[in-house]
């Protein structure tokens, strides 16, 4: 009996020795090592994010595309930002700036003193130089700078613009990606490197404090003190991004107030929330939207016929009806709000036309079975109702839909795989513009393009092609030929070649602290909260 | 004693090896290219091939087999394709979160479990024993994943008795800043006196620890049971009752002892078996352990973490099993000639 | 005591077992109950088309409109968040999960006799290679292996019951082995091997029928344990999916619910917990009869 027990406890601390193999008195939280003398003081807030999936992928200014823009957009800053409001660009980096009357030629004009996290000042030749480099780099958003011809630092403050044809500059450098200034000199070798290791060389509020990819507070930034914009008043010195997959499990962290803000929450979770004291709610329509692309190039959808044929068996007003006020009716591929929205176009499910349509193939109820592949964000209950119903409505056609979940990464490398045989028969994903205009739903969706990037619909039409390379353009010269073009693809895009289908726009439904005061969703920058702006309550 | 010792040592070292060649295998397996997710979807043809290189996916399969026996001999378990660090450092991080729950859950499993074994076996085929057999039945039929959910939501949500999820409230790092010795984060705390994180991180464990202990709790109640009844039925109780012991002393003073035994062995077995299954439950209470981790490589197929997560587990449920048979042939040497 | 049973996952030595065993000679009264219970889910799942107050929401009938409503009349369950009547779709789910532990029962028992009855009966190296590979697998709990095998193949009902039966098999292989062992040493296999009977009619003639009951009594205990790692891969989303009804797949989408609307987490729930309670009640009282 002794023994037994004495062996027991030798193996438990054999254990605990195997595991505190690597211990050695780090402090945890904090990349340096810890100064007992500045204890922080209740004053120094911290803003809590909440967001359901990792949130950074690429940290590479120049390249980043994806769920960092949440933290991106705290830590650079571009020359301008989009008011959504007044539908206009507003001063950022930039103070002011002119056109040429035949918009071909751009000038900005820079805040004075401002700079970077480095400690190198951001003037107008640092401006060139990372538009140069992200141009150059040529992933991502870079395609907004297309119009760029060459770029002039004429003086400290003043930045000018060359362009091939004519642009609403001032939009694209309001982009959420790829318009991000940056200094271009923070690192001695490889920068994108350097950048991908956790460091930053950016000029907005916050700079990056620990990042720790997979952990639950998996990253936080803290305030910049040389920051152009100052910090007299009261501001949040700190802002943490604690991932939090379960959305239960996030509306709960709020409603105890453990953290500040909930990126997003589902339409019953969100009633609950609108009711409970200590919370706030904010409800806008966004610029995001659902697409179901269909794979217009191999497998069974090639027949232009099943692709109409799936569009018409999606149940639209019964998902908006099941998303209880997370989504509504879209009309056309371009969301209420920007230049290109068709009204009027709102799709309805029409199960015996999709039939009818099924049968002219051979399929349908008593003819061929047909097996249809879908792929969709794994976690997304949105996605998931949507999912159940298509399903379902397909099964009573004698469709059957097998539908996977995956992870992002995962779900579009198999859309891009090289192997046709490998890719989804449709592919579920959303979709927001990079600034506030509906080209990038064209240029990066529905463009023929070598190799796939998001044209998962794999359309290779020249005739879309030329008109879509002619939109910045018109957009900038002429306003009511570019509403045409855009509806005239629209129709095209959905109607004749049936390469997608919109099931609805997504409505943001945040839910945030009593304590957080002044935030205002700007959809143009797709789940951002610019804290720098907020105050922090009692 | 020594033989039987070199032996078992043998086929756990053989089992080890199976155990190695079984996970290389199934690894091998998962659809997806490893070194496209390494390189990221932007990554030039270049790139990819540096990866593919760096992976050693261009060589014959024993080759590969006999590399990756070699780095893990080596130290080292891989790279990470989500977190970009070495699995080895994320296991270290993650495996002493999953073990202080789960420990705390084995507390608490024998704390309540052993009693009521006792109670049932005192009472047995009356109520209090019918009414203990069929919670233990329901505990160890519960779907933990489930139960979780619900613990959450009555007891941290509705009734606000507890936190909702994690380790330890974020914000203390900040106020009173932890030292890490053994990355168990109570027992960290404990050791160097930080009040506040040890306060918070017991008050964070409880339902989780309730939960996983559900099952531990339930087998070792059944268990303490059986084993009493069995001892009590032996010569020595007749002789103990006989000289005027009440049932409850003939229990506990005299077949307790004996019966634990068995008991003792199975909590070392549960063990392991429990680290899975609170995988489950990590998921819901976020807690950053091995369950959150191996989540998180499940949905970015994570190779070398998959991996790095099954080894290591069945490494200890190895451990575990050869710690009991030494045990076991320690108390009773009929076993080593088995 | 699911302990045993690869649910329960630790092996324990035989003569704990027994002690094990011995003390629950008195289940039978909660055996019976078990049983009742267990017939009755194996009727309500034969029976789903016939008893489910919608049959079509079991397949592939969604009602958006009506979605989340709170039990009442119409709905006793109330309706998921498609508008799918609960109480249909958990009939309908009994039907999934008792095709799940049968199937992977009746793999993993043949998988598991055949591979232990020829341990046991060949003996030397036979036995300690086919011995050696059992012991890699236990090495591994059942749901771990599940999960790295369930990544690996395509989610669907099919790679549950593969990837629970390659984890299950060992522990029949193993019982039996054991069994098998004893049974070969006894005269009238002897006297078989003695009159010339080759090999494999020895072993499928005389050895298996003769070390079958304590494989037979293993699987009815463990048919909870299956439901439970079934349900825990679904939910997992390495499992059956839409639209079929799968009870730790409906926990699995509604999990996001419990706090606004707890009947499409609850009842699939309480469905689990029924379903596997009724296993290991009923399996535990046969053992205690069988050994006594």
């Amino acid at each position: 009996m002794r023994w037994h027990k004495r062996l027991l406890a030798a193996g438990a601390v054999a254990v605990v020795a195997f595991t505190s193999a690597c211990g050695g008195g780090k402090v945890r939280g904090t990349e340096d090592s810890p100064q007992p003398g500045t204890s922080q003081s209740a004053a120094d807030a911290t803003f809590v994010y909440v967001p359901n999936l990792d949130v950074v992928t690429d940290w590479d200014p120049a390249s980043s595309y994806s769920n960092e823009i949440i933290a991106m957009e705290n830590v650079y800053e571009s020359l301008t930002r989009y008011n959504p409001q007044t539908k206009k660009a507003e001063p950022r980096l930039a103070t002011s700036w002119t056109s040429t009357p035949d918009g071909k030629q751009w000038t900005f004009t820079l805040r004075p003193g401002v700079t970077f996290h480095t400690g190198k000042p951001l003037d107008a030749a640092a401006a060139k130089a990372s538009i140069e480099r992200t141009m150059k780099v040529g992933q991502g958003a870079a395609y907004i700078w297309g119009a760029v011809d060459k770029i002039e630092a004429k003086d400290a403050t003043t930045l000018v613009f060359t362009l091939k044809y004519p642009t609403a500059l001032d939009l694209v450098a309001s982009a959420g990606y790829a318009s991000y200034i940056y200094d271009t000199t923070a690192a001695t070798g490889d920068l994108a490197k350097w950048f991908n290791e956790g460091h930053d060389a950016g000029s907005g509020p916050y700079t990056i404090d620990s990042w720790q990819k997979g952990q639950e507070t998996e990253l936080t930034l803290k305030k910049f003190d040389g920051y152009w914009g100052g910090w007299s008043g009261a501001h949040y010195s700190k802002i943490s991004y604690r991932v939090t997959p379960e959305l239960t499990t996030a509306w709960q962290l709020l409603q105890r107030g453990e953290v500040s803000f909930v990126q997003r929450l589902n339409s019953q979770l969100f009633q609950q929330a609108s009711g409970t004291a200590n919370v706030q709610t904010s409800q806008t329509p966004s610029f995001q939207n659902l697409l179901a692309l269909f794979n217009t190039e191999s497998g069974p959808l090639k027949d232009v016929k099943l692709r109409q044929a799936v569009q018409k068996a999606i149940d639209y007003d019964g998902l908006v009806a099941a998303l209880k006020g997370a989504g509504v009716q879209a009309s056309g591929l371009v969301p209420d709000g920007l230049l290109g929205f068709t009204p009027g176009q709102a799709p309805k499910q029409d199960l015996p036309g999709a039939e009818a349509l099924l049968k002219e193939a051979g399929y349908g109820p008593g003819g061929k079975p047909l097996d249809l592949t879908l792929t969709y964000a794994q976690g997304d209950s949105d996605q998931e109702v949507l999912v159940t119903l298509l399903t379902s409505a397909l099964d009573k056609l004698n469709v059957k839909l097998t539908a996977k979940p995956l992870q992002w990464t995962t779900q579009w490398d198999q859309g891009k795989s090289k192997d046709t045989s490998k890719r989804q028969d449709i592919f579920i994903m959303y979709w927001y513009p990079d600034y506030a205009d509906a080209y990038s739903w064209f240029v990066n969706v529905f463009r023929s393009a070598d190799p796939i990037s998001f044209n998962l619909s794999y359309m290779k039409n020249d005739g879309i092609d030329k008109e879509i390379d002619k939109l910045p353009e018109l957009t900038a010269i002429d306003k009511a030929g570019a509403e045409a073009a855009y509806a005239d693809l629209q129709s095209k895009i959905i109607g004749q070649e049936a390469a997608v289908a919109v099931p609805y726009v997504q409505n943001y439904q945040r839910a945030f602290a009593k304590s957080v005061q002044g935030y205002v969703d700007n959809p143009a920058y797709p789940n951002v909260v610019f804290v720098y702006d907020l105050k922090p309550g009692a | 004693m020594l033989r039987y010792l070199t032996r078992r040592l043998g086929q756990a070292v053989l089992v080890v090896a199976g155990v190695v060649i079984l996970t290389f295998v199934i690894m091998r397996l998962v659809p997806g290219d490893p070194a496209v997710a390494y390189a990221g979807p932007r990554a030039s043809p270049a790139e990819l091939a540096a990866a593919r290189a760096r992976f050693g996916l261009n060589d014959s399969l024993p080759v590969q087999l006999w590399s990756y026996v070699r780095d893990l001999l080596g130290g080292d378990w891989g790279t990470s394709l989500h977190t970009r660090r070495p699995v080895r450092d994320d296991l270290f991080q993650a495996f002493p979160a999953s073990l202080e729950l789960v420990g705390a859950a084995l507390v608490v499993a024998i704390v309540v479990g052993i009693p009521l074994g006792i109670a049932a076996a005192r009472y047995k085929g009356k109520l209090p024993d019918l009414s203990i057999r069929i919670s233990s039945m329901l505990a160890v039929s519960v779907p933990v994943f489930w139960l979780a959910l619900a613990l959450q939501t009555l007891f941290a949500s509705g009734l606000g008795w507890f936190p909702v999820a994690g380790e330890y409230d974020a914000n203390l790092d900040a106020t009173s800043p932890l030292h890490v010795y053994t990355n168990i984060t109570a027992v960290d705390a404990l050791f160097t006196g930080n009040w506040p994180i040890l306060g918070s991180t017991l008050a964070h464990l409880v339902l989780p620890a309730l939960v996983i202990a559900a099952y531990p709790a339930g087998v070792i109640a059944q268990m303490t049971r059986a084993a009493l009844i069995e001892e009590s039925s032996r010569d020595h109780a007749r002789l103990e009752r006989a000289l005027g012991f009440g049932e409850t002393a003939v229990l506990t003073r005299f077949a307790l002892r004996p019966a634990l035994n068995p008991v003792l062995s199975l909590i070392a077995l549960v063990f392991a078996y429990s680290i899975v299954n609170g995988f489950l439950v990590e998921a819901v209470f976020n807690w950053p352990g091995l369950g959150r981790y191996a989540a998180d490589s499940i949905r970015s197929l994570d190779t070398p973490a998959i991996a790095g997560v099954t080894l290591l587990v069945a490494i200890l449920y190895v451990v575990a099993n050869l710690a009991v048979d030494l045990v076991q042939g320690v108390i009773d040497p009929r076993v080593r000639s088995r | 005591m699911t302990v045993s049973g690869p649910a329960g996952a630790p092996t324990l030595q035989p003569q704990l077992r027994r002690t094990a065993l011995r003390g629950l000679a008195g289940m039978d009264r909660l055996a019976t109950v078990g049983a009742v219970l267990l017939a009755l889910i194996v009727l309500a799942a034969l029976l789903a088309p016939l008893i489910a107050p919608y049959p079509d929401d079991g397949g592939s009938a969604t009602h958006p409109l009506e979605a989340l409503l709170p039990p009442s009349g119409a709905h006793w369950f109330g309706t998921d968040q498609v508008g799918r009547d609960v109480l249909s779709r958990v009939l309908y789910g009994a039907r999934t999960s008792l095709l799940i532990a049968v199937a992977v029962l009746v793999i993993a028992g043949v998988v598991g006799v055949v591979l232990g009855v020829v341990a046991g009966y060949a003996g030397g190296w036979v036995r300690d290679v086919i011995m050696r590979v059992t012991d890699v697998f236990l090495a591994f709990p059942a749901l771990l292996l599940s999960l790295a095998l369930a990544v690996v193949l395509q989610p669907s009902v099919t790679t549950v019951i593969v990837a629970i039966a390659v984890t299950w098999w060992p522990w029949y292989a193993r019982l039996t082995a054991s069994v098998a062992a004893s049974v070969s040493t006894r005269g009238f296999v002897d006297s078989a091997r003695c009159l010339g009977v080759p090999a494999p009619v020895i072993v499928f003639r005389h050895v298996l029928p003769n070390s079958l009951t304590p494989v037979l009594v293993q699987l009815s205990l463990d048919g909870g344990g299956v439901i439970l790692t079934a349900a825990a891969l679904s939910y997992l989303g390495l499992g059956a999916h839409e639209p079929t009804s799968e009870w730790g797949l409906m926990v699995q989408q509604g999990q996001s619910l419990f706090t606004t609307d707890w009947w499409v987490v609850t009842c699939p729930g309480v469905a689990i917990l029924i379903t596997a309670f009724a296993f290991n009640v009923l399996g535990e009282g046969l053992r205690a009869r069988l050994a006594r």
